[in-house]
């Protein structure tokens, strides 16, 4: 279960105020796959951040006694400077992983993401397309009650999004997803709730299809 | 995933960036950790030499003396100057929640203090086939001493690292703050050595007095006379509460940006 708390968040823009959540209210009931629907600019990436703890609203309180991903998208979340696997297993220390167990989850990711020696190049040198493949199996390596998925699956080639839609459907028997994305199959496909953020409000369907449908009505009037 | 307690999370946060620090910044280019060792015996190997050239009689080792100088500056001067842009150097790893700013300086500052270390080791293993008189007055008021000093160097870490990230300019004016500092500090003089006027002065340099009170408590010639400790306690708490009070308002910030 995931409350908001009469949350708000707001970005200034020239001195004003755009808001992206006024004084909302909202639980998120357990066990269900939310997808994450809006305009460009609406906040979607930043309310996924929100959830994930990286980010902080200007009112309100967001809690839940869960565990969260990190956001996997396609700003990275990496360091330029480090290899993919030193960043791999920066990321096994910080959730404490023992030796042998980082072993296995860097041969894991290096074989998942299928980057070659890309792995032992700093990331810069990366295309947005491969670390979000090294950022996406990285995440598969542990167990999150949600996984925070920024539009990964919509990037890479045709074979690594079947790839990585396996991956992520086997995954949601133990995990939970909160996924932003701009297409309608694949949230039709793994989600089985919606909400619709627009203007400073935000509006949750239990039905993902409901959700779609009001989306599709705002593109239409704007 | 199991919940872990806040202060484990800083533990394995801390250990993760100590093994990342290690791997870029001595993986990269091997010589990094000759470096730390080098320059230090350099500078020593020139200002004895330039020493004994000026003919001036002192009642210690000068290359013992200069050894503890720049041992404890470079410590001191490394947790302040390397934790500038530690913010913004660290940016790609806050995406996970668990990695706060604040552990970057630490993981940081414990580096600086192994090395550092480490530079004493091969230093007191030098001296000791060189032959010279290593001995300490009292070794446990030089370490309090030491750590007072990376206590004084972990408040301006915190303080500056905070600015340096609001401010552009910020890193360039500490930097610049440092550069008399390596003349002015007693770092090859003692506060005894100098004129009245001159050394009243120089004396409100904070890290002056942090050097006479190392050398005061390791040489049985020297001692702590010129030493205002509460001038240094000061020194300490104010920039440590003024940098912690202003981390913690901006903390969200810093990681949001």
């Amino acid at each position: 279960m995931i409350v908001l708390d009469n949350v708000t968040k707001f970005f200034k823009v020239k001195e004003e105020k755009k808001y992206i959540l006024k004084n909302v209210n909202l639980v998120i009931p357990e066990f269900v796959n939310l997808g994450i629907l809006g305009r460009n600019g609406a906040g979607k990436s930043t309310f996924l951040r929100m959830l994930g703890g990286i980010d902080f609203p200007n009112g309100g309180k967001i809690y839940s006694d869960k565990s969260f991903s990190w956001p996997m998208g396609l700003a990275g979340g990496f360091q330029g400077s480090m290899t993919g696997r030193q960043n791999v297993k920066f990321v096994c220390r910080v959730f404490n992983k023992s030796e042998k167990e980082i072993e296995e989850i860097v041969e894991f990711v290096k074989n998942f993401s299928e980057i070659g020696e890309y792995f032992d190049m700093p990331i810069k040198t990366y295309s947005s397309g491969m670390k979000s493949r090294v950022s996406f199996g990285l995440s598969l390596a542990f167990d999150f009650d949600y996984l925070l998925i920024d539009e990964t699956l919509s990037v890479g080639d045709a074979k690594f999004k079947e790839k990585s839609k396996k991956a992520l459907a086997e995954k949601i028997n133990k995990s939970n997803i909160l996924m932003v994305s701009h297409s309608m199959p694949i949230l039709r496909d793994m989600c089985d709730a919606g909400i619709v953020l627009y203007d400073g409000k935000l509006w949750y369907y239990d039905d993902i299809n409901d959700a779609i449908k009001m989306y599709n009505d705002i593109n239409k009037a704007a | 995933m199991k919940k872990r307690s806040a202060i484990k999370i800083f533990f394995s946060v801390v250990y993760a960036l100590l093994m990342r620090e290690i791997t870029t910044r001595f993986g990269s280019q091997k010589l990094g950790y000759l470096w730390a060792i080098i320059e230090p015996m350099a500078m020593i190997v020139i200002f004895s030499i330039i020493h004994s050239k000026m003919n001036t009689k002192v009642s210690y080792d000068m290359s013992v003396f200069l050894a503890t100088s720049f041992v404890s500056y470079n410590l001191f001067k490394d947790i302040v100057l390397r934790n500038l842009e530690t913010f913004s150097a660290n940016k790609g790893l806050f995406v996970y929640k668990q990695v706060k700013p604040f552990d970057a300086i630490i993981s940081r500052m414990i580096l600086e203090f192994v090395l550092q270390c480490f530079v004493v080791i091969v230093l007191l293993i030098i001296g000791y086939y060189v032959g010279v008189d290593m001995k300490v007055k009292d070794l446990l008021s030089v370490l309090l001493a030491v750590l007072w000093f990376v206590l004084f160097g972990f408040g301006l870490a915190v303080l500056f690292a905070v600015l340096s990230y609001f401010f552009e300019n910020f890193a360039k004016i500490a930097r610049l703050i440092f550069l008399p500092m390596f003349f002015i500090s007693g770092l090859f003089f003692s506060a005894d050595s100098l004129p009245p006027q001159i050394r009243e002065i120089l004396l409100l340099n904070p890290v002056f007095q942090f050097e006479e009170m190392i050398h005061g408590f390791y040489f049985y010639a020297l001692d702590d006379r010129y030493v205002n400790y509460i001038y240094l306690i000061f020194w300490t708490l104010i920039p440590m509460f003024l940098g912690l009070w202003l981390y913690k308002k901006t903390e969200r910030k810093i990681i949001m940006t």
